[in-house]
């Protein structure tokens, strides 16, 4: 069995073969070698740089692959947050156990509300998900449990050098991406594919389309769980209006849509980008939005399917190949 | 007893300043098919718009709702000709998200410019009550949305019906290529539905920024007012809509009075999604969505 | 012979327009199952009853002996359901062998791995394999339809739909796709075969059912079914 990343085309072999199966790896050293030699700076903008790409990921998954445009994936990032502030702010219990319980929490909640927003179908759900996001928003406001509007200070992450955080956001970002190419190497990411290009056709050859949705929806519920738990063990402040506010999906959009929805390379340039432009437009927040607004629209009404969508256009240039090939 | 009596007063009256919001939703969803996730901001823009050309241009509020207007028919026309009218074929999708970045843009805009600070249209309607007998009060600035929204509702519809324009706009909805055979140009009639929307949402502007105060932020949470008064009254129904914003805010109001004001938004939110769910065509509307 | 579905009584109306009056028959193991009848007789609309892409408004269906009418699109599938299309339903941005896999991992549960030795030798059978590589959009009407037919069998079905397949394709085509079609029953697939033109099912099936104006008419040998009074009244009026 080869590796997620390995598996080239049949009877593709040498230099091109080689370089496939050895890139990522070199790739994957020099990220975490950073951890040793990199600045506090660079490694800040690299901690969001791997949280942003593993949100924008689990959007793209959603929105870019199983047809289901969400603006409600604030929700998990809120949780995981919250997660994370109770457990190591209240309970003082090890870091670790809040990255795992944040997932359990989001997938639970994921399965919960997709009893109504599964009743949703397209800009119903694409609403749907964003109301019941506004709800945890308001709940939580209103909730002695989650300290209502004050929230928590995380004073646990003053524990992490900014390289110890670095190398969690690293673990999130690539593990996201694991996650993204597992799913569309499986049978799951068949059916995805055959969904998204002929939704009807898919169903009379056996794809459940209820099912295959919710799978993507829990998973990226946990994903994007997780990476709530990381971005606020690197912000070290929550509260429920900014925990579960629509900024976060914003970038998630913007992300996936500058990067090219339904591709796995999109969101990571998205994400560079994202983080890149927001980080040189630090003391205006204001304009650096603007600007990634009018990006985005300029790309939905040139090139819908993104700076990646431009690249392929041209090459057939691809780090992360998932499609299928005949083994004789 | 009074209390419950009183919030169903005002959850009417809110209803009606919430009819008035969605009102320019349901057009454009109605006759383009689209859901304009920028119709909030586009709405506190106008809110804005207002308050500084009462502050700095004219104190009259009439003569500056004008002004409003009039810049907000050229910035509906802008997004509707430049942006909305290159992607409506494209399919659902692009069309959506190309009103998501343009809420984005407003809102960022509107930060930009006036700063985080909480604002307001100023008025004296606000602490004036219209009747206060018997233990209920009814607010004069509640009274005037709730009149203003109707006769909007009332010559949107008269408009719509009895006019050659919404003719024309009812003809470039109901079958795009079957109008256009007939040589009525879709992307112009949508250029007027949205001035028309554009006009509806300054006027609900001014009222909210009058009843509330309002932030750069605050159009998104009008936008899930909006889009639960044209769910809730079925989608593209003018009328409906009105019902639809009555049935929220007696929802949000009779909720509060029993559970504590704070939860006043929660319960309207909640309920909305309840329809969604149950509902999702709406309560008064037939038809089979898509 | 043994009975693999059977059909009772069968009806569906579109508003006012009764498109489907009362049509029933037996469909015997191994068996092609020729269905004829001009435009508008119903004959689509059946099969997507069969498929459950339409809820009847009345009869029943039994496949094998269990009701199947409550069941989804997706469970008939699972239960040995295959179909095509008039216009061939490929997945368009897949290639050829794509769409096999998808008909084989989900038509039957295999696994990926499994699906991957068996699509081949499908490809093989309807004579694609040298386009294993070509997306389905690239393909000509022929080779989409005799994907459609892969795709379908990829999902081991006991029973195999076919809306049109020789449609709109030349004489020595349709013979290829006689001889697929041959061959699918002879590994034991039992076939309901819609179709327009006439001579193909005096080839192809085993008996011949006449649907007109929502009723199954007539039904029996091809020779006997295609001279009979029934047809010539159904095709060129009293």
């Amino acid at each position: 069995m080869n590796g997620i990343f390995s598996k080239g085309p049949a009877g593709m072999a040498g230099p091109a073969w080689h370089a496939r199966r050895i890139a990522p790896i070199a790739v994957l050293a020099v990220l975490v070698s950073l951890a040793f030699w990199g600045s506090d700076y660079l490694l800040s903008i690299m901690i969001l740089i791997m949280c942003y790409m593993a949100i924008g990921q689990m959007w793209n998954l959603l929105g870019g692959y199983a047809g289901l445009v969400s603006l409600g994936q604030q929700s998990f990032i809120g949780l995981g947050g919250y997660t994370l502030a109770k457990i190591t702010q209240v309970y003082h219990l090890p870091v670790i156990l809040a990255f795992v319980l944040a997932a359990v929490i989001s997938v639970l909640f994921a399965l919960l509300i997709s009893i109504p927003v599964f009743k949703m179908k397209g800009v119903y759900f694409t609403i749907g998900t964003w109301i019941v996001a506004e709800c945890l928003a308001l709940f939580f406001s209103t909730w002695s449990f989650s300290n209502y509007a004050q929230g928590y200070t995380i004073t646990a992450t003053y524990a992490f050098s900014t390289a110890q955080i670095y190398l969690v956001a690293l673990a999130v970002g690539v593990g996201a991406l694991i996650v993204v190419m597992a799913v569309l190497r499986s049978r799951l990411g068949l059916a995805l594919m055959a969904m998204r290009d002929n939704a009807a056709a898919s169903e009379v050859r056996g794809v459940e389309q209820y099912r295959t949705k919710l799978k993507c929806f829990l998973i990226s519920a946990a994903v994007t769980g997780i990476a709530g738990a990381a971005l606020y063990l690197n912000q070290a402040f929550i509260q429920p209006a900014n925990a579960f506010g629509i900024s976060w999906t914003v970038s998630m959009v913007f992300i996936a849509i500058i990067g090219g929805m339904g591709t796995v390379e999109g969101p990571i340039i998205g994400a560079v980008i994202f983080v890149l432009l927001r980080q040189a437009l630090y003391n205006f927040p204001g304009i650096s939005m603007m600007l990634l607004g009018l990006i985005a629209i300029a790309i939905i009404m040139i090139a819908p399917r993104g700076i990646m969508g431009i690249i392929r256009r041209k090459t057939q240039f691809e780090i992360f190949p998932v499609r299928r090939h005949p083994s004789a | 007893m009074d209390i419950l009596l009183q919030s169903i007063v005002t959850g009417v009256l809110l209803g009606g300043l919430y009819a008035i919001i969605g009102v320019g939703m349901s057009m454009i969803f109605g006759i383009m098919r689209l859901t304009n996730i920028a119709h909030g901001d586009i709405m506190i823009l106008s809110s804005f718009l207002t308050m500084f050309f009462m502050q700095h241009v004219i104190g009259n509020p009439v003569a500056a709702l004008l002004l409003t207007i009039a810049v907000m028919l050229v910035f509906g026309f802008c997004i509707q000709h430049f942006l909305i009218n290159n992607v409506i074929s494209k399919g659902d999708e692009p069309a959506l998200l190309v009103t998501f970045g343009l809420s984005i843009i407003v809102s960022n805009g509107l930060f930009l410019i006036f700063g985080p600070a909480a604002r307001g249209v100023p008025t004296e309607l606000i602490r004036t009550n219209l009747i206060n007998a018997n233990g209920i009060s009814v607010s004069s600035m509640y009274a005037l949305n709730f009149v203003v929204a109707v006769a909007v509702i009332i010559a949107l519809s008269l408009i719509m019906g009895r006019t050659s324009l919404g003719r024309g706009i009812r003809a470039a909805s109901s079958d795009t290529l079957m109008s256009e055979l007939l040589g009525v140009n879709t992307k112009r009639m949508y250029v007027y539905a949205m001035l028309l929307t554009v006009t509806t949402a300054s006027i609900a502007g001014m009222l909210v920024g009058m009843t509330f105060t309002f932030y750069p932020t605050t159009g998104t949470q009008y936008l899930i007012i909006a889009f639960g008064c044209v769910v809730i009254g079925g989608m593209g129904s003018l009328v409906g809509t009105l019902l639809g914003g009555v049935i929220l805010g007696l929802a949000q109001l009779v909720g509060a009075s029993f559970l504590g004001s704070a939860y006043q938004q929660l319960i309207g939110f909640l309920v909305l999604l309840v329809i969604l769910a149950v509902r999702p065509q709406g309560l008064l509307s037939k038809a089979v969505r898509k | 012979m043994n009975t693999i579905l059977e059909v009772r009584d069968l009806g569906i109306s579109f508003g006012s327009n009764q498109v489907l009056k009362s049509v029933s028959f037996d469909l015997y193991e191994n068996e092609i199952l020729g269905v004829i009848g001009p435009n508008g007789a119903g004959k689509t609309v059946m099969l997507n009853i069969l498929s459950g892409i339409l809820k009847p408004g009345k009869g029943s269906v039994s496949f094998m002996g269990r009701d199947i009418l409550p069941m989804s699109i997706v469970e008939r599938t699972r239960l040995g359901f295959g179909r095509t299309f008039q216009i061939p339903r490929s997945f368009e941005n897949m290639t050829a062998y794509e769409n096999g896999l998808i008909g084989s991992v989900y038509g039957t549960g295999a696994t990926e791995r499994a699906a991957s030795l068996k699509v081949p030798a499908i490809l093989e059978m309807i004579g694609l394999s040298d386009r294993k590589g070509v997306f389905a959009g690239k393909l000509g009407l022929i080779d989409r339809k005799r994907l459609e037919i892969g795709v379908a069998l990829a999902s081991n079905p006991k029973l195999l739909l076919l809306d049109e397949v020789a449609g709109g394709l030349t004489e020595s085509e349709v013979s290829d796709i006689l001889g697929i079609v041959r061959g699918i029953k002879e590994a034991g697939v039992s076939v309901i075969w819609i179709e327009h033109v006439l001579q193909t099912m005096l080839e192809g099936t085993d008996r011949v059912m006449l649907l007109a104006e929502g009723r199954d008419v007539v039904c029996g040998p091809p020779e006997a079914v295609m001279s009979s009074k029934e047809v010539e009244t159904a095709y060129l009026g009293a």
